[in-house]
């Protein structure tokens, strides 16, 4: 991660070959919706009904701040982002050390698991609504066996959160699984081996060796699926609409509903920033905690 | 016995916890793979599991989805695999070779260079577009032009200030990821709209909807690739840099080989991602090359959920994806004599 | 075999219309292709392919119909027509978002605008919905309206028919006013039979909104006051927070609870999903419910579907006086919900005259005859010929369906009575606070007078921010007011 590797790094007019197309590539289709963007933030614009844009100074940025619902739907992200996210990480780490393990049945493990990752967010949220349909769903004839009919999954904020939580587990744990499990793959063997015959247990070398060795990769997952959830938004837009009320919805649906229905893109625009500000602070904040650890162990 | 296996117990245990997981990932799959076979009236009727026994299957979603009846099903189909394998194959490529050099070689950029960049980009922007009067694609072009220029003159000479690492280049590169797509989505259009009035067609073509997912998908290839390049023993490279091999040769004969798990890991990220995408496919193409997610979000009709409908739809926007994953998967295993490489 | 018998018929229907022109192209529009879009089929799109089938045969031209998900078809269009490319030379749409779209739209040619295939249009549609400022500037393509389904074999069976007598005082029969329409919910609600009362759309996102209208018209809509259910048509004041309003809102929620335990995410799919699983006893809602219970193979009350029109009511807020108006008959209103889908012609479109020459083909009594029966293309009837022609409709419904079926439509389409949907520039901006407030009052965390109060006053800052004035002759327009 942020470790400044001295001495390995070398110095070759090659390297300018080898970074320039990715970087010219997102140069160049980045800079224009940064500069549309940052500039209508600025202003007051809305595409329909059409009225002339007019310069409002940080006037968007001071409304959504003023505004309970921007709090309101920046915690709820931040909920099901993190709560989701840690999930994510234990289930898909366990099940990465499992396969690695050779656990049997494992080739048809790999497979399967990583399933979910493939299938369309909306496909999984329509899918999800059927499940959870409290009448007509499979989970209501099972909740109904415990003696619990008719639940209002997706009609209650707290079991409408835990659904979409639980979806974002389901479709995810694969993306977590299949890099922990990439990297598991590159470990040396010596390690361990050196480890058995010191006599250590599985659980020393899970903590000693195979943790540390993967907190570098361990880390760059967890942000990446930290960045990806808290864009969440087609899921919780076929599933509950972000509803009841504005309880379940999440900053970018928000950010949908203003730019796409309303077509509001100064405020839309500025949504986004505070967005992003939002999402580097915590990202830098997350970077920051984490780097002793990574020097520690390197 | 390789030290890797599992003993005793805690073999069992795990094998249990692998199955709980599996019926929890499959059970979901299943009642989409069952569901398609429903007619209307099976579905509203409660559920149902077993073919033939609990339900009576029919064809009826199927004939509707592959006769075109609900969205241009085969155009939809090959646009999502051309593009999507084209723009992952690209990615992964360009993006590994960054986040190559990236881990290899030392970059270093002066804070005020980049800021260099931003003013001229958007003054020249804005000047252009409000000023001189030019359209908004020229003033653009001529803007990030100038800007490029400038930023690479200036990195010649010593400007003072701090001097952004690969760190900070890496960041950078991740932080475009994390800009929300609402509003990024609509400016990209507003662009290639504009780029079209210029004679250079960009929306609903193979180029600019390629383009747009290989940007989108380099942040994550370049992350995600970096750590598995450092993970890399180096004194392989440092032999055959003593040995004078050229760096492009050490990168693509030594480095890629190596590193074939995550590179493939990394690959099958990305396709998911770009096969998966929406919103830039909903507002960067029209009839030609519009892709299968919109098809499949169609299924939700305003008329309430038709789940037959919605089954197929997704079902056959799995099963390519499973054909993928079952390849590269065994691919990903031969990582295993990475071991034998130190 | 129905199916075989449809596709039958319509195979013919589309060798007549090609039949008169059978070599030459009439008119010739060799070499051109027409874009048009709309969302995901089968609905709509069904019928615009269909005609596009037989006008290409008839012309010579060709159509591509492009599809796109409901919830995205109104951003799509919008950006389209704003960055002033020829995308579409067709676009589908609801009517709601007419206003936001007019500048962008071409006249219909003064040719189509009369004739017999003109008049046959119902006057509603003609006079109103698709006309903006006094230019025609859509073609009706479906028509829209709630009306009221009910199972015939519940409502006739002796037992219930003695029981409801028994609790309620009057005899068991399609409601007459709003009041009746919740005691037939109660007395049907019976959860431990899987039997509930009524299903109505309730899910944020899922047309909720317009179910609540049709209870609200029944209260707003003033025979001597039109056009001010929405706003006060003099001062564009919101009208939503009246005691006509919050009776119809508390109604509405009293619905909710008489219906399936998840009726709270209902949207109109799940409506016709109960009622054709026989999960309701009664349900209101788009024509489709109908279609979609009288067929056998969706459906496990085909047969027992009875229509009726809305309920209504003998007591009106009259929003001038202030006071309740006390009628000596209940009015009977039509609430025109949605609207129905509208064809344009975008003015940025290179081919307007094929283009609307295909929409004329696409509307006319015959195409748009057949596609009002068949199933899947969600076109209901718009036309005073799709209702007067029952032999077209015994095809899907028994005899008794049909009549009723027919009769609740062509009122619905010709009532004295009719309260038109709300279409205002900036839609979206009014109904999402609708929205919002309407989910919250139904989850009993708001009481409706404090919901709709605080939607009145979001409406109210909202007509200010698009301007008062510009608003209030839109909102006239919508309405077909005359201009002030």
């Amino acid at each position: 991660m942020l470790r400044q590797r001295c001495g390995m790094t070398r110095n070759d007019p090659i390297k300018h070959f080898f970074i320039w197309p990715a970087l010219l590539i997102v140069l160049v289709i980045s800079i224009f919706p940064l500069i549309y963007s940052l500039t209508t933030s600025f202003m007051s614009l809305r595409l329909v009904p059409p009225i002339p844009p007019r310069f409002v100074g940080f006037g968007n940025y001071v409304e959504l701040l003023q505004n309970p619902r921007f709090w309101h739907v920046a915690w709820t992200t931040t909920i099901i982002s993190f709560i989701s996210v840690a999930l994510q990480y234990v289930i898909g780490f366990s099940v990465a050390l499992a396969l690695n393990r050779n656990v049997p049945g494992e080739g048809l493990f790999r497979v399967s698991f990583l399933l979910p990752m493939l299938v369309a967010p909306v496909a999984v949220a329509l899918i999800a609504r059927q499940i959870l349909n409290p009448t007509m769903g499979p989970l209501n004839e099972l909740m109904t066996f415990f003696g619990f009919p008719n639940l209002p999954f997706l009609t209650q904020t707290r079991w409408a959160i835990g659904a979409i939580i639980s979806v974002e587990v389901w479709q995810w744990t694969p993306f977590v699984m299949l890099m922990l499990l990439a990297g598991l793959q590159t470990l040396p063997d010596d390690v361990y081996e050196a480890a058995a015959l010191e006599n250590a247990s599985s659980w020393q070398q899970f903590w000693g060796i195979t943790f540390p060795m993967m907190l570098p990769i361990s880390v760059a997952v967890v942000f990446i699926r930290l960045i990806e959830s808290y864009k969440i938004m087609d899921t919780v837009f076929v599933m509950t609409g972000g509803g009841p009320g504005i309880s379940t919805e999440t900053l970018t649906l928000f950010a949908y509903q203003e730019g796409f229905k309303k077509f509001n893109l100064g405020y839309t625009s500025a949504l986004s920033f505070l967005f992003l500000i939002v999402i580097t602070v915590i990202g830098l904040v997350y970077l920051a905690i984490l780097k002793p650890y990574l020097e520690k162990h390197k | 016995m390789s030290v890797r296996d599992l003993k005793g117990n805690g073999r069992w245990w795990a094998l249990a916890g692998c199955l709980l997981w599996l019926a929890f990932t499959f059970f979901p799959l299943y009642w989409v793979a069952i569901t398609s076979f429903k007619s209307p009236l099976g579905v509203v009727g409660g559920p149902t599991y077993l073919p033939f026994i609990d339900f009576e299957p029919t064809l009826t979603a199927w004939r509707e989805l592959l006769s075109g009846q609900r969205g241009q099903f085969y155009n939809t189909f090959m646009a999502s695999t051309i593009v999507g394998l084209s723009a992952s194959v690209i990615a992964t490529a360009v993006g590994s070779m960054a986040a190559y050099a990236l881990v290899r070689f030392t970059f270093e950029v002066r804070l005020l260079t980049g800021v260099i960049f931003v003013v001229v980009a958007f003054g020249g922007y804005l000047l252009g577009r409000h000023i001189a009067g030019y359209g908004q694609a020229i003033s653009l072009i001529y803007a990030f032009v100038a800007a490029l220029a400038l930023a690479i003159g200036s990195s010649r000479i010593r400007l003072p200030g701090p001097i952004l690492g690969n760190n900070d280049i890496v960041f950078w590169f991740v932080s475009q990821r994390m800009f929300p797509p609402i509003v990024a989505a609509f400016a990209l259009f507003l662009m290639y709209t504009e780029m079209g009035k210029l004679g250079f067609k960009l929306v609903d073509t193979y180029i600019g909807l390629t383009f747009a997912y290989v940007a989108f998908s380099l942040p994550i290839v370049i992350w995600l690739m970096r750590d598995f390049f450092a993970a890399l023993p180096i004194e392989v490279e440092e032999a055959a840099m003593v040995d004078n091999v050229p760096s492009w040769r050490i990168f693509f004969g030594i480095v890629v080989p190596m590193s074939k798990p995550g590179l493939i890991a990394t690959f099958m990220i990305t396709l998911a991602f770009v096969w998966n995408e929406f919103l830039f496919a909903l507002f960067l193409t029209n009839s030609r090359w519009q892709t299968l997610p919109i098809l499949v979000a169609g299924q939700n009709s305003q008329r309430g959920d038709e789940w037959w409908s919605i089954s197929a739809a997704a079902l056959v926007a799995i099963i390519p994806m499973v054909i993928m994953a079952g390849i590269l998967s065994r691919m990903m295993r031969s990582g295993l004599l990475l071991g034998a490489i130190k | 075999m129905r199916r075989l018998l449809l596709s039958t018929t319509a195979a013919g229907l589309l060798a007549m219309a090609g039949a008169s022109s059978a070599l030459a192209c009439d008119p010739d529009y060799t070499g051109i292709t027409l874009t048009a879009t709309t969302q995901t089929g089968p609905y709509i799109a069904s019928a615009l392919q269909l005609a596009a089938k037989g006008w290409s045969e008839k012309t010579c031209g060709k159509v591509n119909v492009v599809e796109f998900p409901w919830s995205e078809l109104y951003p799509k269009i919008v950006t389209s027509l704003t960055s002033g490319e020829d995308t579409f030379d067709v676009i589908a749409f609801a009517p709601a978002w007419a206003p936001d779209f007019t500048d962008y739209l071409s006249e219909m040619p003064k040719a189509m605008q009369s004739g017999p295939d003109w008049e046959d249009i119902a006057p509603v549609y003609r006079e109103q919905l698709m006309v903006w400022n006094g230019k025609v500037l859509s073609q009706t393509m479906d028509g829209d309206a709630h009306t009221y389904t009910y199972r015939i074999d519940l409502f006739e069976k002796p037992e219930n028919q003695t029981a409801f007598k028994a609790k309620y005082g009057y005899d068991l029969a399609p409601p007459k006013t709003w009041k009746q329409y919740l005691d037939i919910a109660e007395f049907f609600q019976q959860p431990a039979n899987g039997l509930w009362g009524t299903a109505e759309a309730f899910r944020r996102g899922g047309q909720q909104f317009w179910f609540l209208f049709s209870h609200v018209a029944g209260y707003t809509s003033h025979p001597d006051n039109p056009g001010a259910m929405f706003f006060d048509p003099d001062t564009m004041d919101a009208q939503v927070n009246n005691p006509g309003w919050v009776r119809g809102l508390e109604e509405y929620i009293k619905a909710s609870k008489l219906a399936p335990p998840n009726a709270l995410n209902f949207s109109f799919g799940e409506v016709n999903a109960a009622f054709a699983g026989g999960q309701v006893a009664e349900s209101i809602g788009w024509g489709d419910t109908g279609v979609i219970g009288a067929d056998p193979k969706q459906s496990k009350v085909a047969g027992n579907v009875g229509s009726a029109s809305l309920p209504g009511s003998d007591e009106i807020w009259n929003y001038k006086t202030k006071k309740w108006d006390k009628f000596d008959h209940v009015i009977q209103t039509s609430f025109m919900a949605f609207g129905g889908w509208q064809a344009a012609v975008p003015a940025s479109s290179k081919n307007q005259d094929a283009a609307w020459d295909y929409i004329k083909f696409l509307t006319s009594p015959a195409v748009s005859g057949q596609a009002a029966i068949t199933g899947g293309t969600g076109v209901n009837p718009y036309r005073i010929s799709h209702t007067t022609n029952a032999d077209l409709w015994s095809k899907i419904f028994s005899p008794r369906e049909a009549k009723e079926y027919l009769g609740a439509q062509k009122d619905a389409v010709t009532a004295k009575n009719t309260a038109l949907d709300m279409r205002l520039p900036g839609y979206f901006s009014y109904t999402e606070i609708l929205e919002i407030e309407l989910s919250k009052a139904l989850a009993g965390e708001v009481t409706p007078q404090q919901a709709l109060d605080t939607v009145a006053q979001g409406w109210n800052k909202l007509t200010d921010d698009f301007g008062r004035d510009k608003q209030l002759a839109a909102y006239r327009s919508s309405m077909g007011l005359p201009a002030k």
